[in-house]
C-alpha cells in the first residue's frame, strides 16, 4: 500500500513538472510545444550516454543540452514565427517535434539506447514496515524539491509574477514594461531545465530510451494542463499531478484490468471538462466582476 | 520641442487603413481629449502610440526621441503608459500584484516604494483592498487600480481609453478629479472617450475625429456652444 501511494505520488509529481514546463511556454506564447517531448527525451539520451561519468556530471550535462536546445527552439523557429498565428505556431512545434525524433534516430539510431543509470536506486528499504524502493522515495523528494523551488520562483520572484501576469493577458503585460523576448526566452529555458529533470526521474525508471521516448509523457502532461486550467500556471502543476496520481492508482488497482488504465482515465477526464470546461483552476476568473 | 509630438500618422490593421494623416502635439503637464463616435480610429490612433501597432507612414517622437517602431515594454520605459479600454487589469492577482507589475516598466527602481506609497495616498481604496483579488473589484476602482498601475511606471504622459466605460456617473467624476490632480502634479494626460461632454470641458483641447482624421480641434470655451460641439462631432450635415 505505501508502495503503491508513493507510486501516485511520484508519478503524478512527475506529470506535475512535465505539466508546469509546458505551462510555461503556454501561458507567455499560448504555444502548446509538442516538441517539450523531444526535450525530456535529449535528457534522457545525454544521461545514457553519459552514463560513466559521475551522476551529478551526466545529469548537468543532461540539464545544459536541454535548455540549449530550449531555448535554440525559440530563438530559431519560434520566434521567427510569433505573430502568425496559432495554427502555424502548433503546426511549427509539431513539425519540429517529428523533426527532432528523426535527428535522434540519425545521432542514436532507433533502436532504444540502454544503461544502468543509478543503479542503487532499485534497491529497496523498509518504511512502516513495508518494502519501497529507493527510486520511488527519491523521485518524490526531488518532485517536491523542484515543485517548492518552482512554486518559490512562480509565487514569490518578479519573474514569476511576470510570467502568471503574461499567463493571464501578454498584451497588457507587455503595455506595462513586461520584455516579451526576455521573458518568453526564460520560459523556454526554465521548461528546458523542467524537462531535463523529467527526463532524468524517468530514465532511472525506464532506461530504454528510443526518439519518442518523451511523447507520451508529454501528451498526457497536456491532459493535465486541460484539466487543471490552461492559463494557470497553479492549474497546470495540479492538472499534471492528478492525471499522474489516476494513472499510477488505476495501474495498481485495475490488476489484469490495468490494459483499460487509459480508458478510465479519458473517462474521468472527461468528466471533470464536463463539469468544469475550464478545468479546475479556472473558479477564479469566472468569478471576476466586470 | 513638444513632449508628444504626432506627425502625419496614417496607420490600420494590414490592408485596412484606419487613420489618415493624423497631427497634434501636447506639452508637459497639459490635458488632450479625443473623442468622436464609434469606429472612427481612436482606440488605433492609441495603439499605435504605444507602440501596439506600427503605422504604415508619419512620426512619432517622445520628449524628442522618435518612438517608431519600438515595442510598448520599450516605449512605457520612455514614459508613455496607456491604461487599456475595458481596463485590462489581472483579475486572478491580488490587487497589491497588479500594482508591483506597474513597477516592471519604471526606470528608477530606487524609488519604487515611494512610488507605491504614492498612488496609494491617491486612491486609498487601492491599500484596504490590496491583498483581495482584483477582479472581485468594483468597476470604478477597477479602473482606479489600472490608473494607479500605469501611474507607478512614473509616466510623463497618460493616455487612457475610455476610462469611463461602464463606471456609473459618481464613479466618473471621482475619476476625472482623481485625472486632475494627476495632471497638476505635472503629467500629461490624454483621454480618448465616446462621450465628448465628459473630456471638452475637462480637456486643455480636444481633438474630434471622424473617418480617420482630425476634423476639428475644441477648446473648453468652445465646447460651451453646443451646436457647433455637434456639428464639429457629427459633421455640418447633422
Amino acid at each position: 500500500m505505501i508502495q503503491a501511494i508513493l507510486d501516485a505520488i511520484s508519478l503524478g509529481g512527475t506529470y506535475a513538472l512535465a505539466a508546469l514546463g509546458l505551462g510555461l511556454v503556454f501561458g507567455v506564447m499560448r504555444l502548446v510545444n509538442f516538441a517539450h517531448a523531444e526535450l525530456i527525451t535529449i535528457s534522457a539520451y545525454i544521461l545514457v550516454v553519459t552514463n560513466d561519468l559521475p551522476l551529478l556530471v551526466s545529469f548537468i550535462i543532461a540539464a545544459v543540452v536541454t535548455t540549449l536546445l530550449a531555448v535554440a527552439m525559440e530563438l530559431l523557429i519560434y520566434r521567427r514565427l510569433r505573430g502568425t498565428g496559432p495554427a502555424i505556431m502548433l503546426i511549427a512545434s509539431f513539425g519540429l517535434s517529428v523533426l527532432l525524433q528523426r535527428v535522434y534516430e540519425l545521432i542514436f539510431g532507433a533502436l532504444p539506447k540502454s544503461a544502468a543509470i543509478a543503479p542503487w536506486m532499485s534497491g529497496e528499504v523498509k518504511v512502516a514496515g513495508a518494502s519501497v524502493t529507493i527510486s520511488s522515495i527519491a523521485t518524490v523528494v526531488i518532485t517536491i524539491v523542484i515543485l517548492l523551488i518552482a512554486g518559490y520562483l512562480i509565487e514569490r520572484t518578479s519573474l514569476g509574477l511576470q510570467l502568471r501576469a503574461a499567463a493571464i493577458d501578454f498584451k497588457t503585460a507587455r503595455l506595462l514594461g513586461v520584455r516579451s523576448n526576455r521573458l518568453i526566452a526564460a520560459a523556454f529555458a526554465i521548461s528546458g531545465v523542467l524537462a531535463a529533470i523529467v527526463g532524468f526521474i524517468v530514465v532511472v525508471e525506464n532506461p530504454q530510451v528510443s526518439p519518442m521516448y518523451g511523447v507520451n509523457i508529454t501528451i498526457l502532461a497536456l491532459v493535465g494542463i486541460v484539466i487543471g486550467g490552461i492559463s494557470s500556471l497553479r492549474g497546470s502543476a495540479l492538472g499534471g499531478f492528478m492525471v499522474g496520481v489516476i494513472l499510477s492508482l488505476l495501474n495498481t488497482f485495475l490488476g489484469n484490468a490495468r490494459v483499460y488504465a487509459y480508458s478510465w482515465l479519458f473517462l474521468l477526464v472527461l468528466i471533470i471538462l464536463l463539469v468544469r470546461p475550464g478545468g479546475i483552476m479556472s473558479k477564479a476568473n469566472e468569478m471576476e466582476r466586470v | 520641442m513638444s513632449l508628444l509630438e504626432v506627425n502625419d500618422v496614417y496607420s490600420g490593421y494590414g490592408k485596412v487603413e484606419v487613420l489618415f494623416g493624423i497631427s497634434f502635439k501636447i506639452e508637459p503637464g497639459k490635458s488632450l481629449g479625443i473623442v468622436g463616435p464609434n469606429g472612427v480610429g481612436k482606440s488605433t490612433l492609441l495603439k499605435t502610440i504605444v507602440g501596439e501597432i506600427q503605422p504604415k507612414s508619419g512620426a512619432i517622437s517622445l520628449n524628442g526621441i522618435e518612438i517608431l517602431g519600438k515595442g510598448p515594454e520599450d516605449i512605457v520605459r520612455l514614459g508613455l503608459c496607456l491604461v487599456p479600454e475595458g481596463r485590462q487589469i489581472f483579475g486572478g492577482l491580488s490587487v497589491a500584484e497588479n500594482l508591483q507589475l506597474g513597477l516592471t516598466g519604471r526606470q528608477d527602481k530606487s524609488t519604487s516604494k515611494k512610488a507605491l506609497d504614492k498612488v496609494k495616498e491617491i486612491f486609498p481604496v487601492l491599500t484596504s483592498h490590496a491583498k483581495h483579488q482584483a477582479g472581485m473589484l468594483s468597476g470604478g476602482q477597477q479602473q482606479q487600480l489600472a490608473i494607479a498601475r500605469a501611474l507607478i511606471a512614473d509616466p510623463k504622459i497618460l493616455l487612457l481609453d475610455e476610462p469611463s466605460l461602464g463606471l456609473s456617473p459618481t464613479v466618473i467624476k471621482d475619476v476625472f478629479d482623481q485625472l486632475k490632480s494627476i495632471i497638476s502634479n505635472g503629467t500629461s494626460v490624454i483621454i480618448v472617450e465616446q462621450r465628448a461632454h465628459l473630456v471638452t470641458s475637462f480637456a486643455d483641447e480636444t481633438l474630434i475625429m471622424r473617418n480617420g482624421k482630425i476634423q476639428a480641434r475644441i477648446t473648453p470655451e468652445d465646447a460651451k456652444d453646443e451646436l457647433k460641439l455637434k456639428h464639429a462631432y457629427f459633421g455640418s450635415d447633422n
